[in-house]
């Protein structure tokens, strides 16, 4: 959310800020007592959408750099939790960060832990945000937002004093190579403007705190930056750098203020603590030292956001494939008209061209496929001329067989089948058997006897057999089947008969036989 | 804060992406269906095109088979191979069979016509073929008039037929010589026709 409302706390005042965009539009101080909290009160009254970052400036404070072992997850949560109850047992406004790693073999890491001891000072404030429902999403230590500070000068230098004057007092916070160390403020003598004086001997005394602390020894060089927002403090410059040779003492004017870090001239003007509201309104800052209590509308409002998000951009989503949808229908209808319009055309060149063909009783394709059809039939027409010739020649072979009935067929299946009586031996139909089955070809069924025939059916046989024969030499026949003989003489049937011989000496009965004739497929 | 309040807290957000997903999804589906019916419709188009530029390729061979082939197709529909079955053509052409070869008389019956069922060695294209099959019987003076009669009744130009089966029997003559048939011969005739894809929708 851009809307931001930039609270800086500290025991004279408090100094809000509204954020829109990426910058704060108006900024409003009140007294930090019941009629200033009542103002508050009312002037948060119309304000909504807005998420709140607070600021403290306090003495109340207090900043311990540990070296911790190497971890992560739920491990490092529970080690700082730790260490966050021991130093700051009942302190609700406290917290730590991991500055940086060491470099050794071990990987512990170096985290500041900082809390703010004095918090009766903002809680009727963040109460009053509460109240008002407003999302809180941190508390922060002013000093801590000098790490923005520095980060947006560039400034590389390892020992760095930032000094900057504020409502409580003056603000001194000493950075090692880029990291917040340690930070005091001086109270000055509200009673008028603060000496040049007094202000370079804090800086004395902050150096001197350091060097107490073990944190910067007297022959290290130290960098002061003076955040002159006035341009009032170029006589502390040149007392500073006269007074202590070791150290670099560098201003920040007005201008440079401006330029470098974006704000505007009357947002700078507004307070005094504006530059630092300006800073906090740029970066979300990780170390916050307010406890879940306070930051939960936060989180809520961070999971509503989270889920309108997700709402945002599953409809952008949906939105983009549907536009792509779109375009491709689009852009297919096009493709399907351009393809109608050249089907018209070149059905109407087509219709054009056939106006000169000659006048046909149907479509091309269909002359030449009846033309093509009747030359098929004629091609594959049989008759049963070739079976009469075949038989002709055997019977020319034998003599003694009598023909008595020719049958012929062109189909897939035998003829036997169609002239067989009922009383016919059985004789399958179809023919599984027959190579040809399934296959239109000829066969032919032969139906006669011997003669003469004195009862040897031995003889009738042989001489069927012979006639058998014939015919199956003959080039075009496939295969002959005897399909009845004179004598059946097939154990699973009956057999009966005579061996009295009748008065002209010929033997009662006849030698009748059927065969089946079957030509080859080419045939 | 309890989940209790989270939840409710969340219930519009939620909702709106409920209701975020429902819309985008339906209408997702729904440009996606109009996308599958514009590709379809395009599918059939471009086909139709394809056809037509096929068509169009094929024109000069369309017209060299029409006046390759015209000649011979209005032969066939004169013959009764092509369009609607001539019976009586049939007939005819038994009867001067017949009277031409001084047969005996020759009975018939014609059965109902039916699909032809070899049609498909024939390929037939659009083209759909039928049959009707016709029983024959004639008495000979011997077996080679069967042969001189079929080959002589497709002279006759009565239509197109194919022969499926001849049964011949030896007649009871009595020992008697006068002129009489000594042969019987049953035939089973196949007279086919053609009829173009139109004609057989109508």
């Amino acid at each position: 959310m851009a809307n931001k409302l930039l609270l800086s706390v500290s025991a004279k005042q408090i100094s809000a800020a509204r954020w829109q965009g990426n910058c704060f539009t108006t900024c409003r101080i009140f007294a930090n007592n019941d009629s200033g909290l009542s103002a508050f009160r009312q002037y948060l009254a119309p304000i909504s959408n807005h998420t709140v970052y607070v600021m403290v400036d306090a003495v109340g404070e207090d900043y311990r750099l540990e070296l911790l072992p190497s971890s992560f997850g739920s491990d490092r949560t529970e080690m700082i939790g730790r260490k966050l109850k021991q130093h700051y047992r009942n302190n609700t406004y406290c917290g730590a960060w991991l500055q940086e790693r060491d470099s050794g073999k071990r990987r512990d890491g170096r985290y500041l832990f900082c809390a703010l001891t004095t918090p009766d000072l903002i809680e009727p404030w963040v109460q009053v945000i509460l109240e008002r429902k407003l999302p809180i999403a941190g508390v922060y230590l002013l000093p801590t937002i000098g790490q923005t500070l520095i980060e947006k000068l560039q400034l590389d230098q390892p020992n760095l004093l930032v000094v900057s004057l504020h409502s409580s007092g003056m603000r001194l916070t000493y950075f090692r190579n880029q990291k917040l160390r340690v930070s005091r403020l001086a109270q000055l003598d509200s009673s008028g403007q603060p000496g040049i004086k007094n202000l370079a001997e804090e800086i004395s005394n902050t150096r001197l705190y350091l060097h107490g602390l073990r944190v910067l020894t007297l022959d290290e060089r130290l960098t002061v930056l003076v955040i002159d927002r006035e341009d009032a403090l170029h006589a502390l410059v040149q007392t500073v750098a006269h007074d202590n040779p070791n150290i670099e003492c560098r201003r920040l004017g007005r201008a440079e203020i401006i330029e470098r870090l974006g704000i505007s001239t009357n947002a700078l003007t507004s307070s005094v603590d504006a530059l630092y509201l300006h800073l906090l309104g740029l970066h979300a800052l990780a170390n916050n030292l307010a406890p879940a209590s306070v930051t939960a509308g936060y989180r809520q409002h961070r999971a509503q956001r989270a889920v309108y998000a997700l709402a945002g951009a599953t409809a952008l989503g949906a939105i983009a494939w549907c536009t792509i949808n779109i375009l491709q229908i689009i852009y297919v209808h096009g493709k399907t008209e351009a393809d109608a319009r050249d089907t018209t055309r070149q059905e109407a060149q087509y219709q054009e061209i056939t106006r000169q063909f000659p006048v046909a009783p149907a479509a091309a394709e269909d002359l030449k496929h009846a033309v093509e059809i009747a030359q098929k039939i004629g091609g594959t027409t049989r008759t049963p001329e070739t079976m009469m010739n075949i038989v002709s020649q055997a019977l020319e072979l034998n003599p003694a067989i009598v023909l008595k009935t020719f049958g012929w067929k062109y189909d897939t299946t035998d003829i036997v089948g169609a002239a067989e009586g009922p009383n016919s031996p059985s004789v399958d139909k179809s023919s599984p058997s027959s190579p040809l089955a399934a296959v239109r070809h000829q066969s032919g069924l032969i139906q006669g006897e011997v003669q003469p025939f004195r009862g040897d059916y031995r003889a009738a046989i042989e001489t069927i057999n012979r006639f058998v024969e014939a015919l199956s030499q003959q080039p075009e026949v496939a295969a002959v089947k005897i399909i009845r003989l004179p004598l059946n003489i097939n154990p699973d049937l009956s057999l009966s008969g005579t061996t009295q011989n009748s008065g002209d000496g010929e033997q009662a009965g006849k030698a009748e036989f059927r065969l089946l004739v079957m030509l080859k497929q080419t045939i | 804060m309890n989940t209790v309040v989270d939840l409710e807290a969340l219930k519009k957000p939620l909702l709106m992406l409920l209701a975020v997903i429902m819309i985008g999804s339906g209408t997702i589906y729904f440009t996606r269906h109009l996308l599958q019916e514009a590709a379809h419709a395009f599918d059939q188009q471009h086909q139709q095109l394809q056809a037509a530029h096929t068509r169009m390729q094929k024109s000069g061979e369309v017209k060299a088979t029409i006046l390759h082939y015209i000649d011979s197709y209005r032969y066939l529909q004169q013959l009764g191979f092509v369009g609607d079955e001539q019976r009586i053509d049939w007939i005819d052409g038994l009867r001067n069979t017949s009277q031409q070869m001084q047969l005996f008389g020759i009975k018939y019956q014609i059965s109902a016509q039916q699909p032809y069922p070899y049609a498909s060695e024939l390929d037939p294209g659009q083209l759909a073929l039928y049959q009707s099959v016709m029983k024959i019987s004639l008495g000979l003076l011997h077996e080679g008039d069967l042969l001189e009669f079929l080959s002589a009744l497709a002279k006759k130009n009565a239509g197109v037929f194919s022969v499926n089966q001849c049964l011949v029997t030896r007649a009871d003559t009595g020992g008697s010589i006068r002129y009489q048939p000594n042969l019987n011969a049953e035939c089973d005739l196949s007279w086919i026709t053609v009829k173009p894809a139109a004609e057989t929708k109508s």
